[in-house]
Protein backbone atom coordinates (compact mmCIF):
# COMPACT_ATOMS: atom_id res chain seq x y z
CA UNK A 1 0.00 0.00 0.00
CA UNK A 2 2.07 2.88 -1.24
CA UNK A 3 1.11 6.31 -0.03
CA UNK A 4 2.51 9.35 -1.78
CA UNK A 5 2.78 12.62 0.09
CA UNK A 6 2.73 15.58 -2.22
CA UNK A 7 5.24 17.94 -0.67
CA UNK A 8 5.04 20.49 -3.45
CA UNK A 9 1.57 21.76 -2.59
CA UNK A 10 0.93 25.03 -4.35
CA UNK A 11 -0.41 27.43 -1.76
CA UNK A 12 -2.58 30.31 -2.79
CA UNK A 13 -1.39 33.85 -2.30
CA UNK A 14 -3.85 34.18 0.59
CA UNK A 15 -2.28 31.21 2.39
CA UNK A 16 1.26 32.32 1.63
CA UNK A 17 0.74 35.67 3.34
CA UNK A 18 0.46 33.76 6.69
CA UNK A 19 -1.44 36.44 8.58
CA UNK A 20 -5.03 35.39 7.73
CA UNK A 21 -4.27 31.75 8.46
CA UNK A 22 -2.61 32.66 11.78
CA UNK A 23 -5.66 34.74 12.68
CA UNK A 24 -7.89 31.78 11.79
CA UNK A 25 -5.91 29.51 14.11
CA UNK A 26 -6.06 32.10 16.87
CA UNK A 27 -9.81 32.40 16.39
CA UNK A 28 -10.20 28.66 16.95
CA UNK A 29 -8.09 28.59 20.12
CA UNK A 30 -9.73 31.74 21.50
CA UNK A 31 -13.16 30.30 20.78
CA UNK A 32 -12.29 27.22 22.83
CA UNK A 33 -10.82 29.42 25.55
CA UNK A 34 -13.85 31.67 25.94
CA UNK A 35 -16.34 28.86 25.57
CA UNK A 36 -14.67 26.92 28.36
CA UNK A 37 -14.07 30.03 30.47
CA UNK A 38 -17.69 31.17 30.37
CA UNK A 39 -19.07 27.70 29.78
CA UNK A 40 -20.36 27.42 33.31
CA UNK A 41 -22.94 30.18 32.80
CA UNK A 42 -25.23 28.33 30.35
CA UNK A 43 -24.49 25.19 32.31
CA UNK A 44 -26.07 26.67 35.44
CA UNK A 45 -29.05 27.85 33.41
CA UNK A 46 -29.80 24.21 32.58
CA UNK A 47 -28.32 24.20 29.12
CA UNK A 48 -26.07 21.34 28.15
CA UNK A 49 -22.48 22.36 27.57
CA UNK A 50 -21.30 22.29 23.95
CA UNK A 51 -18.20 20.42 24.80
CA UNK A 52 -17.37 18.93 28.14
CA UNK A 53 -13.90 18.92 29.59
CA UNK A 54 -13.11 15.24 29.61
CA UNK A 55 -10.62 15.30 32.46
CA UNK A 56 -11.43 12.98 35.39
CA UNK A 57 -10.24 14.09 38.83
CA UNK A 58 -8.61 10.73 39.40
CA UNK A 59 -8.39 9.87 43.10
CA UNK A 60 -11.72 11.55 43.89
CA UNK A 61 -13.55 10.39 40.78
CA UNK A 62 -13.01 7.18 38.88
CA UNK A 63 -14.11 6.18 35.45
CA UNK A 64 -16.95 3.71 34.83
CA UNK A 65 -15.34 0.99 32.79
CA UNK A 66 -17.17 -1.17 30.26
CA UNK A 67 -18.00 -4.67 31.51
CA UNK A 68 -15.41 -6.26 29.23
CA UNK A 69 -12.64 -4.43 31.14
CA UNK A 70 -10.15 -6.76 32.83
CA UNK A 71 -9.13 -5.45 36.23
CA UNK A 72 -7.70 -7.52 39.08
CA UNK A 73 -9.01 -11.10 39.31
CA UNK A 74 -11.16 -11.81 42.41
CA UNK A 75 -12.77 -14.91 43.90
CA UNK A 76 -16.55 -15.25 44.03
CA UNK A 77 -18.22 -15.81 47.39
CA UNK A 78 -21.53 -17.58 46.92
CA UNK A 79 -24.84 -17.12 48.78
CA UNK A 80 -23.86 -19.66 51.46
CA UNK A 81 -20.84 -17.47 52.32
CA UNK A 82 -18.46 -20.08 50.90
CA UNK A 83 -16.07 -19.69 47.96
CA UNK A 84 -17.22 -21.22 44.70
CA UNK A 85 -13.71 -22.53 44.19
CA UNK A 86 -13.17 -26.30 44.24
CA UNK A 87 -9.37 -26.11 44.07
CA UNK A 88 -9.16 -27.95 40.74
CA UNK A 89 -6.02 -26.01 39.83
CA UNK A 90 -7.05 -25.19 36.26
CA UNK A 91 -6.51 -21.46 36.74
CA UNK A 92 -3.10 -22.18 38.24
CA UNK A 93 -2.18 -24.13 35.10
CA UNK A 94 -3.75 -21.60 32.73
CA UNK A 95 -1.93 -18.69 34.30
CA UNK A 96 0.92 -17.64 31.96
CA UNK A 97 2.66 -15.62 34.70
CA UNK A 98 2.35 -18.23 37.48
CA UNK A 99 0.90 -15.75 39.90
CA UNK A 100 -1.84 -18.01 41.31
CA UNK A 101 -0.93 -20.33 44.15
CA UNK A 102 -3.44 -22.89 45.44
CA UNK A 103 -3.08 -25.42 48.26
CA UNK A 104 -6.07 -27.80 47.99
CA UNK A 105 -7.60 -29.73 50.88
CA UNK A 106 -10.02 -32.64 51.18
CA UNK A 107 -13.49 -31.67 52.23
CA UNK A 108 -14.50 -32.96 55.66
CA UNK A 109 -18.12 -32.04 55.01
CA UNK A 110 -18.37 -28.52 56.34
CA UNK A 111 -16.10 -26.47 54.06
CA UNK A 112 -17.89 -27.06 50.80
CA UNK A 113 -20.51 -29.15 49.04
CA UNK A 114 -17.99 -30.98 46.88
CA UNK A 115 -14.90 -33.06 47.54
CA UNK A 116 -12.13 -30.45 47.52
CA UNK A 117 -11.76 -26.93 48.79
CA UNK A 118 -8.86 -24.41 48.70
CA UNK A 119 -6.98 -24.34 51.98
CA UNK A 120 -4.91 -21.47 50.67
CA UNK A 121 -5.48 -19.37 47.56
CA UNK A 122 -3.24 -16.44 46.75
CA UNK A 123 -2.75 -14.19 43.74
CA UNK A 124 0.37 -12.05 43.49
CA UNK A 125 -0.71 -8.86 41.72
CA UNK A 126 2.90 -7.83 41.28
CA UNK A 127 3.21 -10.76 38.85
CA UNK A 128 -0.32 -10.92 37.41
CA UNK A 129 -0.62 -9.71 33.83
CA UNK A 130 -4.41 -9.28 33.83
CA UNK A 131 -4.88 -11.60 30.85
CA UNK A 132 -8.12 -13.17 32.06
CA UNK A 133 -7.08 -16.78 31.27
CA UNK A 134 -7.93 -17.88 34.82
CA UNK A 135 -11.49 -16.67 34.40
CA UNK A 136 -11.74 -18.48 31.08
CA UNK A 137 -10.33 -21.70 32.50
CA UNK A 138 -12.53 -21.81 35.59
CA UNK A 139 -15.27 -24.48 35.31
CA UNK A 140 -17.04 -23.43 38.53
CA UNK A 141 -17.52 -19.67 37.96
CA UNK A 142 -15.29 -19.02 40.94
CA UNK A 143 -12.76 -16.50 39.64
CA UNK A 144 -13.65 -13.26 37.82
CA UNK A 145 -11.94 -10.16 36.55
CA UNK A 146 -13.19 -7.11 38.45
CA UNK A 147 -12.97 -3.48 37.34
CA UNK A 148 -10.40 -2.47 39.97
CA UNK A 149 -7.05 -1.51 38.48
CA UNK A 150 -5.35 0.72 41.06
CA UNK A 151 -3.44 -1.82 43.13
CA UNK A 152 -0.69 0.39 44.52
CA UNK A 153 1.31 0.02 47.69
CA UNK A 154 4.76 0.78 49.02
CA UNK A 155 5.72 -2.82 49.81
CA UNK A 156 5.89 -5.36 47.01
CA UNK A 157 5.26 -8.25 49.40
CA UNK A 158 1.90 -6.83 50.33
CA UNK A 159 0.75 -7.23 46.74
CA UNK A 160 0.33 -10.94 47.30
CA UNK A 161 -3.34 -11.17 48.28
CA UNK A 162 -4.57 -14.10 50.38
CA UNK A 163 -7.99 -15.70 50.08
CA UNK A 164 -9.81 -13.50 52.63
CA UNK A 165 -8.68 -10.41 50.68
CA UNK A 166 -9.69 -11.92 47.36
CA UNK A 167 -13.25 -12.95 48.18
CA UNK A 168 -16.00 -10.75 46.78
CA UNK A 169 -19.75 -11.48 47.19
CA UNK A 170 -21.18 -12.99 44.05
CA UNK A 171 -23.88 -10.33 43.90
CA UNK A 172 -21.25 -7.71 43.04
CA UNK A 173 -19.98 -9.80 40.14
CA UNK A 174 -23.32 -10.44 38.51
CA UNK A 175 -22.74 -8.31 35.39
CA UNK A 176 -19.34 -9.82 34.74
CA UNK A 177 -20.78 -13.31 35.27
CA UNK A 178 -23.46 -12.70 32.66
CA UNK A 179 -20.87 -11.34 30.29
CA UNK A 180 -18.65 -14.39 30.74
CA UNK A 181 -21.53 -16.81 30.22
CA UNK A 182 -22.42 -15.02 27.01
CA UNK A 183 -18.89 -14.75 25.66
CA UNK A 184 -17.51 -18.17 26.60
CA UNK A 185 -20.81 -19.88 25.84
CA UNK A 186 -20.52 -18.58 22.32
CA UNK A 187 -17.26 -20.42 21.73
CA UNK A 188 -18.59 -23.87 22.83
CA UNK A 189 -15.72 -25.37 24.74
CA UNK B 1 15.48 67.61 45.97
CA UNK B 2 14.51 65.10 48.64
CA UNK B 3 10.93 65.07 47.43
CA UNK B 4 12.13 64.24 43.87
CA UNK B 5 14.21 61.39 45.24
CA UNK B 6 11.25 60.09 47.21
CA UNK B 7 8.96 60.24 44.16
CA UNK B 8 11.53 58.36 42.06
CA UNK B 9 11.92 55.73 44.75
CA UNK B 10 8.17 55.25 44.89
CA UNK B 11 8.08 54.84 41.10
CA UNK B 12 10.93 52.32 41.14
CA UNK B 13 9.26 50.29 43.89
CA UNK B 14 5.97 50.41 41.99
CA UNK B 15 7.54 49.15 38.75
CA UNK B 16 9.49 46.43 40.52
CA UNK B 17 6.48 45.24 42.44
CA UNK B 18 4.30 45.20 39.34
CA UNK B 19 6.80 43.34 37.14
CA UNK B 20 8.81 41.09 39.46
CA UNK B 21 6.19 40.96 42.16
CA UNK B 22 3.00 40.64 40.18
CA UNK B 23 3.36 39.85 36.47
CA UNK B 24 6.26 37.37 36.63
CA UNK B 25 4.69 35.01 39.19
CA UNK B 26 1.13 35.38 37.97
CA UNK B 27 2.14 34.64 34.38
CA UNK B 28 3.51 31.22 35.34
CA UNK B 29 0.00 30.41 36.53
CA UNK B 30 -1.71 32.15 33.59
CA UNK B 31 0.35 30.24 31.06
CA UNK B 32 -0.58 26.87 32.55
CA UNK B 33 -4.20 27.69 33.17
CA UNK B 34 -4.87 29.50 29.89
CA UNK B 35 -3.27 26.78 27.80
CA UNK B 36 -5.30 24.20 29.70
CA UNK B 37 -8.60 25.96 29.17
CA UNK B 38 -7.73 26.52 25.52
CA UNK B 39 -7.08 22.82 25.02
CA UNK B 40 -10.22 21.64 26.87
CA UNK B 41 -8.25 20.60 29.93
CA UNK B 42 -8.48 21.77 33.54
CA UNK B 43 -4.94 22.82 34.39
CA UNK B 44 -3.12 23.35 37.64
CA UNK B 45 -5.50 22.94 40.57
CA UNK B 46 -3.90 20.54 43.03
CA UNK B 47 -1.82 22.71 45.38
CA UNK B 48 -4.06 23.58 48.30
CA UNK B 49 -3.96 25.15 51.74
CA UNK B 50 -6.43 23.46 54.08
CA UNK B 51 -8.34 22.05 51.12
CA UNK B 52 -8.73 25.46 49.51
CA UNK B 53 -7.18 25.63 46.02
CA UNK B 54 -8.05 29.15 44.75
CA UNK B 55 -8.12 28.02 41.10
CA UNK B 56 -4.57 26.70 41.43
CA UNK B 57 -3.08 30.05 42.44
CA UNK B 58 -1.13 28.35 45.25
CA UNK B 59 0.94 26.65 42.56
CA UNK B 60 2.87 29.92 42.33
CA UNK B 61 3.92 29.61 45.97
CA UNK B 62 4.60 25.90 45.56
CA UNK B 63 6.80 26.56 42.52
CA UNK B 64 8.67 29.32 44.32
CA UNK B 65 9.27 27.12 47.35
CA UNK B 66 10.44 24.29 45.13
CA UNK B 67 12.90 26.52 43.29
CA UNK B 68 14.31 27.91 46.54
CA UNK B 69 14.89 24.52 48.11
CA UNK B 70 16.09 22.63 45.05
CA UNK B 71 19.72 21.64 44.64
CA UNK B 72 21.71 24.20 42.70
CA UNK B 73 23.52 21.90 40.32
CA UNK B 74 26.62 22.91 38.36
CA UNK B 75 27.71 20.21 35.91
CA UNK B 76 31.22 18.83 35.84
CA UNK B 77 33.43 20.71 33.42
CA UNK B 78 31.24 23.78 33.44
CA UNK B 79 32.70 27.22 33.90
CA UNK B 80 31.43 27.90 37.41
CA UNK B 81 31.73 31.67 37.42
CA UNK B 82 30.04 32.21 34.05
CA UNK B 83 27.47 29.52 34.76
CA UNK B 84 26.44 31.46 37.87
CA UNK B 85 26.68 34.87 36.23
CA UNK B 86 24.64 34.27 33.08
CA UNK B 87 21.13 34.04 34.62
CA UNK B 88 21.78 37.39 36.29
CA UNK B 89 22.93 38.88 32.98
CA UNK B 90 19.76 37.56 31.38
CA UNK B 91 17.41 38.82 34.09
CA UNK B 92 18.75 42.30 34.91
CA UNK B 93 18.28 43.85 31.40
CA UNK B 94 14.71 42.55 31.31
CA UNK B 95 13.94 44.53 34.47
CA UNK B 96 16.15 47.49 33.56
CA UNK B 97 14.25 48.30 30.36
CA UNK B 98 11.36 49.45 32.51
CA UNK B 99 13.43 52.47 33.59
CA UNK B 100 12.36 54.37 30.47
CA UNK B 101 8.90 52.89 29.98
CA UNK B 102 6.26 55.50 30.80
CA UNK B 103 3.14 54.10 32.43
CA UNK B 104 1.25 57.39 32.59
CA UNK B 105 1.41 61.01 31.51
CA UNK B 106 2.34 64.16 33.42
CA UNK B 107 0.20 65.34 36.31
CA UNK B 108 0.25 68.35 38.59
CA UNK B 109 -0.14 67.11 42.14
CA UNK B 110 -0.08 69.73 44.90
CA UNK B 111 2.00 72.13 42.85
CA UNK B 112 4.46 69.49 41.72
CA UNK B 113 4.90 68.16 38.19
CA UNK B 114 4.94 64.37 38.42
CA UNK B 115 5.83 62.33 35.35
CA UNK B 116 4.95 58.65 35.37
CA UNK B 117 8.33 57.45 34.13
CA UNK B 118 11.42 56.67 36.17
CA UNK B 119 13.93 58.19 33.75
CA UNK B 120 12.70 60.26 30.81
CA UNK B 121 15.56 59.74 28.38
CA UNK B 122 15.64 61.53 25.02
CA UNK B 123 16.70 58.29 23.33
CA UNK B 124 14.16 56.18 25.21
CA UNK B 125 13.43 53.57 22.56
CA UNK B 126 17.12 53.14 21.73
CA UNK B 127 17.84 52.57 25.41
CA UNK B 128 15.27 49.78 25.44
CA UNK B 129 16.89 48.07 22.44
CA UNK B 130 20.41 48.60 23.73
CA UNK B 131 19.67 47.15 27.16
CA UNK B 132 17.57 44.26 25.97
CA UNK B 133 20.26 43.14 23.52
CA UNK B 134 22.67 42.76 26.46
CA UNK B 135 20.45 39.89 27.61
CA UNK B 136 21.63 37.95 24.52
CA UNK B 137 25.04 37.62 26.21
CA UNK B 138 23.33 36.01 29.18
CA UNK B 139 21.72 33.36 27.01
CA UNK B 140 24.79 32.70 24.87
CA UNK B 141 27.14 32.48 27.85
CA UNK B 142 24.65 30.25 29.68
CA UNK B 143 24.65 27.79 26.80
CA UNK B 144 28.38 27.89 26.32
CA UNK B 145 29.41 27.60 29.97
CA UNK B 146 27.15 24.59 30.68
CA UNK B 147 29.51 22.14 28.92
CA UNK B 148 26.56 20.45 27.23
CA UNK B 149 25.99 19.91 23.52
CA UNK B 150 22.30 20.75 23.62
CA UNK B 151 23.01 23.95 25.52
CA UNK B 152 25.69 24.98 23.06
CA UNK B 153 23.38 24.37 20.10
CA UNK B 154 20.69 26.38 21.84
CA UNK B 155 23.14 29.19 22.48
CA UNK B 156 24.21 29.27 18.82
CA UNK B 157 20.62 29.42 17.71
CA UNK B 158 19.92 32.16 20.26
CA UNK B 159 22.80 34.24 18.99
CA UNK B 160 21.85 33.98 15.32
CA UNK B 161 18.14 34.48 15.92
CA UNK B 162 18.55 37.46 18.24
CA UNK B 163 21.00 39.21 15.90
CA UNK B 164 18.81 38.61 12.85
CA UNK B 165 15.65 39.87 14.45
CA UNK B 166 17.24 42.81 16.24
CA UNK B 167 17.93 44.33 12.81
CA UNK B 168 14.36 43.85 11.64
CA UNK B 169 12.96 45.07 14.95
CA UNK B 170 15.03 48.25 14.84
CA UNK B 171 13.97 49.00 11.28
CA UNK B 172 10.25 48.46 11.93
CA UNK B 173 10.41 51.05 14.69
CA UNK B 174 11.79 53.73 12.36
CA UNK B 175 8.43 54.21 10.67
CA UNK B 176 6.86 55.02 14.03
CA UNK B 177 9.68 57.38 14.93
CA UNK B 178 9.22 59.18 11.60
CA UNK B 179 5.48 59.55 12.12
CA UNK B 180 5.73 60.91 15.66
CA UNK B 181 9.03 62.71 15.15
CA UNK B 182 10.57 61.70 18.45
CA UNK B 183 12.47 58.92 20.14
CA UNK B 184 11.30 59.85 23.60
CA UNK B 185 8.74 57.30 24.73
CA UNK B 186 6.80 59.86 26.76
CA UNK B 187 6.47 62.13 23.71
CA UNK B 188 5.40 59.25 21.47
CA UNK B 189 2.81 58.33 24.07
CA UNK B 190 1.57 61.90 24.43
CA UNK B 191 1.35 62.33 20.63
CA UNK B 192 -1.32 59.62 20.42
CA UNK B 193 -3.75 61.46 22.67
CA UNK B 194 -6.04 62.52 19.81
CA UNK B 195 -6.92 58.97 18.80
CA UNK B 196 -4.49 58.55 15.88
CA UNK B 197 -2.82 55.55 17.42
CA UNK B 198 0.33 54.02 16.03
CA UNK B 199 -1.30 50.97 14.52
CA UNK B 200 -3.61 53.16 12.43
CA UNK B 201 -0.67 55.16 11.06
CA UNK B 202 1.68 52.16 10.84
CA UNK B 203 -0.32 48.94 10.37
CA UNK B 204 2.48 47.00 8.66
CA UNK B 205 5.01 48.35 11.10
CA UNK B 206 2.86 47.02 13.93
CA UNK B 207 2.58 43.51 12.47
CA UNK B 208 6.30 43.30 11.72
CA UNK B 209 7.26 44.68 15.12
CA UNK B 210 5.00 42.17 16.85
CA UNK B 211 6.57 39.29 14.89
CA UNK B 212 10.11 40.46 15.55
CA UNK B 213 9.37 41.07 19.23
CA UNK B 214 8.03 37.55 19.74
CA UNK B 215 11.12 36.24 17.97
CA UNK B 216 13.31 38.33 20.28
CA UNK B 217 11.57 36.83 23.28
CA UNK B 218 12.28 33.29 21.96
CA UNK B 219 8.74 32.07 22.50
CA UNK B 220 6.83 29.66 20.29
CA UNK B 221 6.59 29.93 17.11
CA UNK B 222 10.21 31.16 17.32
CA UNK B 223 11.42 28.96 20.18
CA UNK B 224 14.20 27.20 18.24
CA UNK B 225 16.80 28.14 20.95
CA UNK B 226 14.97 26.17 23.63
CA UNK B 227 13.06 23.71 21.45
CA UNK B 228 11.99 20.99 23.88
CA UNK B 229 11.57 18.31 21.25
CA UNK B 230 14.98 18.95 19.68
CA UNK B 231 17.34 20.36 22.32
CA UNK B 232 15.90 19.20 25.69
CA UNK B 233 15.65 22.78 26.96
CA UNK B 234 18.25 24.58 24.86
CA UNK B 235 20.54 26.99 26.64
CA UNK B 236 19.14 26.37 30.15
CA UNK B 237 19.26 22.57 30.06
CA UNK B 238 21.86 22.44 32.85
CA UNK B 239 20.18 24.93 35.15
CA UNK B 240 18.17 24.06 38.21
CA UNK B 241 16.68 25.76 41.22
CA UNK B 242 16.58 29.51 41.39
CA UNK B 243 18.91 30.03 38.41
CA UNK B 244 16.39 28.25 36.22
CA UNK B 245 13.73 30.39 37.85
CA UNK B 246 15.64 33.52 36.87
CA UNK B 247 15.67 32.49 33.20
CA UNK B 248 11.97 31.83 33.44
CA UNK B 249 11.32 35.15 35.14
CA UNK B 250 13.37 36.95 32.48
CA UNK B 251 11.18 35.43 29.78
CA UNK B 252 7.97 36.51 31.48
CA UNK B 253 9.23 40.01 32.25
CA UNK B 254 10.29 40.35 28.62
CA UNK B 255 6.73 39.49 27.67
CA UNK B 256 5.56 42.38 29.84
CA UNK B 257 8.20 44.63 28.28
CA UNK B 258 7.06 43.76 24.77
CA UNK B 259 3.48 44.40 25.77
CA UNK B 260 4.44 47.77 27.26
CA UNK B 261 6.55 48.89 24.28
CA UNK B 262 3.82 47.82 21.87
CA UNK B 263 1.21 49.69 23.89
CA UNK B 264 3.28 52.86 23.88
CA UNK B 265 4.31 52.77 20.23
CA UNK B 266 1.17 51.43 18.58
CA UNK B 267 -1.80 51.39 20.95
CA UNK B 268 -2.09 54.84 22.38
CA UNK B 269 0.00 54.32 25.52
CA UNK B 270 -2.05 55.33 28.58
CA UNK B 271 -4.82 57.10 26.65
CA UNK B 272 -8.45 56.08 26.52
CA UNK B 273 -9.70 56.37 22.90
CA UNK B 274 -11.47 59.69 22.14
CA UNK B 275 -10.95 60.97 25.68
CA UNK B 276 -8.08 63.42 26.03
CA UNK B 277 -6.52 64.18 29.40
CA UNK B 278 -8.25 67.60 29.42
CA UNK B 279 -11.63 65.88 28.92
CA UNK B 280 -10.97 63.55 31.81
CA UNK B 281 -9.81 66.40 34.04
CA UNK B 282 -12.99 68.35 33.36
CA UNK B 283 -15.00 65.19 34.01
CA UNK B 284 -13.53 64.86 37.53
CA UNK B 285 -13.58 68.64 38.10
CA UNK B 286 -15.88 68.40 41.12
CA UNK B 287 -13.10 66.72 43.14
CA UNK B 288 -10.88 69.77 43.11
CA UNK B 289 -7.72 70.36 41.13
CA UNK B 290 -5.31 68.00 42.92
CA UNK B 291 -7.66 65.10 43.48
CA UNK B 292 -8.95 65.14 39.90
CA UNK B 293 -5.33 64.91 38.74
CA UNK B 294 -4.81 62.01 41.11
CA UNK B 295 -7.89 60.16 39.86
CA UNK B 296 -6.86 60.68 36.23
CA UNK B 297 -3.37 59.45 37.07
CA UNK B 298 -4.65 56.20 38.55
CA UNK B 299 -7.08 55.81 35.65
CA UNK B 300 -4.26 56.21 33.13
CA UNK B 301 -2.02 53.75 34.95
CA UNK B 302 -4.90 51.26 35.06
CA UNK B 303 -5.61 51.73 31.34
CA UNK B 304 -1.95 51.29 30.49
CA UNK B 305 -1.58 48.05 32.41
CA UNK B 306 -4.91 46.86 31.05
CA UNK B 307 -3.56 47.24 27.53
CA UNK B 308 -0.33 45.50 28.53
CA UNK B 309 -2.36 42.62 29.95
CA UNK B 310 -4.28 42.37 26.70
CA UNK B 311 -1.05 42.08 24.72
CA UNK B 312 0.27 39.44 27.10
CA UNK B 313 -2.98 37.55 26.51
CA UNK B 314 -2.49 37.80 22.73
CA UNK B 315 1.09 36.57 23.06
CA UNK B 316 -0.12 33.62 25.12
CA UNK B 317 -2.73 32.75 22.50
CA UNK B 318 -0.10 32.88 19.76
CA UNK B 319 2.23 30.73 21.86
CA UNK B 320 -0.40 28.00 22.30
CA UNK B 321 -1.76 28.18 18.75
CA UNK B 322 1.17 28.07 16.35
CA UNK B 323 3.71 25.28 15.85
CA UNK B 324 7.43 25.97 15.90
CA UNK B 325 9.13 27.30 12.77
CA UNK B 326 12.00 25.32 11.36
CA UNK B 327 15.38 26.97 11.82
CA UNK B 328 15.81 27.84 8.14
CA UNK B 329 12.29 29.23 8.05
CA UNK B 330 13.11 31.53 10.95
CA UNK B 331 16.17 32.84 9.15
CA UNK B 332 14.27 33.19 5.89
CA UNK B 333 11.49 35.14 7.59
CA UNK B 334 13.97 37.39 9.35
CA UNK B 335 16.30 38.25 6.49
CA UNK B 336 14.22 37.74 3.34
CA UNK B 337 10.81 38.94 4.47
CA UNK B 338 10.98 41.21 7.52
CA UNK B 339 14.12 43.12 6.60
CA UNK B 340 13.08 44.17 3.05
CA UNK B 341 9.50 44.72 4.17
CA UNK B 342 10.56 47.00 7.00
CA UNK B 343 12.86 48.94 4.65
CA UNK B 344 9.95 49.34 2.22
CA UNK B 345 7.85 50.47 5.16
CA UNK B 346 10.41 53.16 5.98
CA UNK B 347 10.49 54.36 2.35
CA UNK B 348 6.70 54.32 2.11
CA UNK B 349 6.32 56.26 5.34
CA UNK B 350 8.86 58.80 4.09
CA UNK B 351 6.93 59.32 0.83
CA UNK B 352 3.68 59.59 2.75
CA UNK B 353 5.12 62.21 5.12
CA UNK B 354 6.65 64.12 2.20
CA UNK B 355 3.47 64.44 0.15
CA UNK B 356 0.65 64.59 2.71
Amino acid sequence: MGYYVDRNVKMTWWERSYIPEILRGMMITSRHFFRNLFGFVPFFLGKKKDREIFTVYYPEETMQFPIAYRGRPVLALNEDNLPNCVACGLCEIACPAYCIDIIPGENSGKQNKVERYPVKFSIDYAICIFCGFCEEACPEEAIFMSDQYDITMLDRKKMKYEMDQLLVPVADLKDRMDFCRKMYGKWNY
Amino acid sequence: MWIDLAITMVKIIFILSITVGFFAPILTWVERKQSAIMQDRIGANRADIMGFTALGLFHIMADGLKMFTKEDFIPQGANKALHTLSPIVALIPAIATFAVVPFGGQYTLWGKEVSMVISDLDVGILFVFAISSIATYGYVVAGWSSNNNWSLLGAMRTASQMISYEVAMGLTIIGVLMVFGSMQLTEIGAAQETGYWGFILQPFGFLMFFTAAIAENKRVPFDAPEAESELVAGYFTEYSGLKFGMFFMAEFIEMVTIGAIMTILFFGAWHIPFLTTADLLSMFDFLGDDFSNLVVMFLHIGVFFGKVTFFIFVQMIIRWTLPRFRYDQIMKLGWKVLLPASLLNVVGTGIWILFF
